[in-house]
């Protein structure tokens, strides 16, 4: 599917993680801030790369800033973000929860 | 009702939501039940992303034993199906109705629950449910609220908003909740299900706070609704039960043993028969000894 | 639990409580064009109810940011009152963003996903979002081989093109294998961004080296540069205006080899004058400032833009005919009533 409009969900604050989703050409584009990045940006990649795979989301840039989310945070954040950037927040998309 | 095996329900935390630290350690602190809230907690902007994470954390996040509530958005609103049908999906153990009137729209949030228990292949009959009472016609009909559904298992006062509709606010004595209080715990005890009472949120005043969990305690309530974890200890030590009451509940205890051994349904104790209200009552004290950590393995009283 | 409200600054006891609170932050600067500016404050209370963060958005910058970190975990309020002002904005659709602010709070902003334009000694700029200064300069059309070319600039609000401006664009368009021409983005001046970059690049579509580009908010736009737009006092217009030269010498010039950068003399306006002189100080060694004296117009007086658009507010257009490339003078003359309504309204057209 295609991002409509750029969309921002999550917060900065602890144990959240702040996703800024937007149109991208090449790819999935993931540019994370975290303080754990070292230990744990691969998994944290590996989970917002997933969640947009579901959503069938081929080119996006990703904007996201970590502190400290555990994964279902990151996806449940993901998933808020895309269906906010695709416009379809009115219909929750159940295959991908 | 559900027959809940006198499941304890001495205090019920409120988590905010689309708080995900919060509703992270939401189970650390040892409620007996966590509500999670998409309604009041939640910013209109923010609907779609709490839905989302509760049903993430639901999912996901071990709560040990605790009962899982989740506090939907209002019947008139527009996020009201949509939380029905995520929070049907994650499982969870009870939906609270905010803003409860009738029982008819308790039966309206049951005919959603059956359709979306259907759609995500859950057996039918899995979801409870709750009201919130928090104005005056829904105190008036608690008890139709209160047996309106099969799936009912409790009914709670909001007395926030119910002040607001009654044109005061709250005291500090709770004279203004006197009638709304006996009317939902009436209510409750009437249908066989729990009654909950409303939140203290000045969390400066410890001393109220014991005050008001006393007073509930006494009138008969399961328990309270809190706003804040600190909150939890305080209620159990007034839930606590005394020494006697252990030792009573455990003669009557021992007197079932016995008459099950005897394979007799007539169970009797100091020569006179022991009937059914006495038995779960003796149940809920043992429960509440354990919860309380007051017996050994061996149910022997613990002293403090 | 400290809660988040909206503060109303309109309320003399808020605005006298905020003030106080920035105040004893060590933030002083509460001139009413920066004030009126502000679209949207909120605050952080804490359980006694005393104010203990705020933060302010005005357009897509971020102002007034206090945080008095006294009672809570080191970040936890800046975060908080980060991310409500990044949630609200992007709920109205804009989520590039900057921010202005001291040199020590740079790295609270690096910490929340900012990245830093360019610093001074007394602050720095910082942006985040969607797009950012390296997105904008890869969306710059470049030549082949350019990083062996010579590669000239000029910025410019051409509010509206005029000949003085064509002038200089020729000159730099003679010496140089290519020219960048940079036009001012924002919704400030007599003519939109739309209107001058179509008259930019219609008055100079015969330079076959010419390409426009827009400045967006890189250079001298609104968000990092609003002195160049309101009456500010000089220190402002100098860290504005290093801050601006900076982010040119660092963020944009490298990647687009550009070497030089083409300025008129500035007779007239005091703030042009000082971004002249901080381009001077700032840009060498690296970028070559050259000065071109300002062309004279038939009675020898310089050609303005301001002149064009006084003689726009009297109608007099015969008397500027001669100071516009034909294609300005019949944007004026097909646009004239909408460019005096414009002025009507209030804009103001005595500024840059």
């Amino acid at each position: 599917m295609e991002i409509k409009q750029t969309a921002l969900a999550g917060t900065l604050e602890s144990s959240d993680i702040q996703i800024m989703l937007s149109k991208g050409a090449d790819g999935i584009k993931i540019n994370l801030d975290s303080d754990v990045k070292k230990q744990f940006g691969t998994q944290i990649t590996a989970v917002i790369t997933e969640v947009l795979q579901k959503f069938e989301i081929e080119n996006a840039n990703v904007k996201a800033v970590d502190k400290g989310a555990l994964d279902c945070v990151i996806k449940a954040r993901t998933i808020a973000a895309a269906q906010r950037a695709l416009g379809t927040t009115d219909k929750p998309a159940w295959e991908v929860l | 009702m559900v027959e809940n095996t006198e499941r304890l329900r001495r205090t019920m935390m409120f988590v905010p939501g689309n708080n995900p630290a919060m509703v992270k350690d939401a189970g650390i602190y040892g409620a007996d039940s966590i509500m999670f809230d998409l309604e009041d907690a939640v910013s209109l902007a923010e609907k779609d992303a709490a839905r989302d994470l509760i049903y993430e954390a639901l999912t996901t996040v071990d709560y040990g034993d605790a009962e899982l509530v989740v506090r939907i958005n209002g019947l008139d609103t527009p996020f009201y199906e949509n939380d029905i049908q995520a929070m049907v999906k994650a499982k969870v153990d009870v939906i609270r109705l905010p803003k409860t009137e009738s029982a008819e729209m308790i039966q309206t949030l049951e005919t959603l629950v059956i359709a979306a228990e259907k759609e995500f292949g859950i057996e039918v009959g899995t979801i409870h449910l709750m009201a919130a009472i928090e104005s005056a016609k829904g105190v008036l009909n608690a008890p139709e609220i209160a047996t309106a559904s099969e799936r009912m298992i409790g009914i709670a006062l909001s007395a926030e908003d119910y002040t607001t509709d009654m044109k005061t606010h709250r005291y500090p004595d709770g004279a203004e909740l006197e009638f709304a209080r006996n009317m939902v715990l009436h209510a409750a005890r009437a249908a066989g299900i729990a009654a909950f009472d409303t939140v203290f949120t000045n969390m400066d005043d410890p001393d109220g706070f014991y005050r008001e969990t006393e007073h509930i305690h006494q009138l008969g309530f399961d328990g309270k609704s809190l706003v804040n974890p600190r909150q939890i200890e305080m209620v159990n030590k007034v839930y606590e039960p005394t020494q006697k009451e252990i030792a009573t509940a455990k003669n009557v205890i021992t007197a079932i043993a016995a008459a099950k051994a005897k394979g007799s349904g007539v169970i009797a104790m100091n020569g006179q028969m022991v009937d059914r209200p006495v038995v779960l009552r003796a149940q809920r004290v043992m429960n509440l000894a354990k919860a309380s950590h007051l017996l050994d393995e061996e149910g022997n009283y613990i002293e403090k | 639990m400290p809660t988040v409200a909206t503060l109303n600054l309109q309320d003399k006891n808020t605005f006298a409580d905020w003030r106080t609170f920035l105040t004893s932050l060590d933030i002083h600067n509460f001139q009413e064009n920066e004030l009126t500016t502000i679209d949207l404050t909120i605050g952080i209370y804490d359980e006694a109810g005393k104010l203990v963060a705020t933060g302010s958005i005005a357009g897509n910058i971020l102002k007034y940011i206090g945080v008095c970190n006294k009672d809570s975990a080191k970040g936890t309020y800046f975060n908080t009152i980060i991310s409500e002002l990044m949630n609200h904005l992007a709920q109205q659709g804009i989520f590039h963003l900057f921010v202005f602010t001291k040199l020590k709070y740079a790295q609270s902003f690096q910490h929340v996903g900012f990245h830093q334009l360019a610093h001074t000694t007394e602050g720095a700029l910082l942006e985040t979002g969607d797009t950012n200064v390296s997105t904008y300069v890869q969306s710059i059309p470049r030549i082949a081989d350019q990083d062996k070319k010579a590669i000239a600039s000029i910025v410019m609000n051409a509010n509206p093109f005029t000949l003085g401006h064509r002038y200089l664009v020729e000159t730099a368009a003679k010496a140089n294998d290519l020219v960048y021409v940079f036009v001012v983005n924002n919704d400030v001046s007599l003519f939109p961004t739309a209107a001058r970059l179509q008259l930019v690049q219609e008055g100079t579509s015969d330079l076959k080296n010419v390409q426009v580009v827009n400045g967006a908010d890189y250079m001298v736009s609104y968000a990092t540069f609003p002195a160049y737009f309101l009456p500010t006092p000089d220190a402002a217009i100098k860290y504005q205006t290093t801050l601006d030269a900076r982010i040119f010498k660092h963020q944009i010039a490298p990647a687009l080899n550009i070497r030089k950068r083409y300025l008129g003399s500035e007779p007239l306006s005091r703030t042009t004058d000082i971004y002249n002189q901080t381009l001077k100080k700032e840009l060498p060694p690296e970028i070559q400032v050259v000065v071109i004296p300002r062309l004279t117009g038939s009675t020898n007086q310089v050609i303005t833009a301001t002149q064009v658009r006084q003689a726009i507010r009297t109608g007099q257009l015969a008397t500027i005919e001669a100071s516009v490339p034909a294609t300005t003078f019949t944007f004026i003359k097909s646009n004239l009533q909408k460019l005096q309504q414009r002025i009507q309204k209030g804009m103001n057209i005595d500024g840059n």
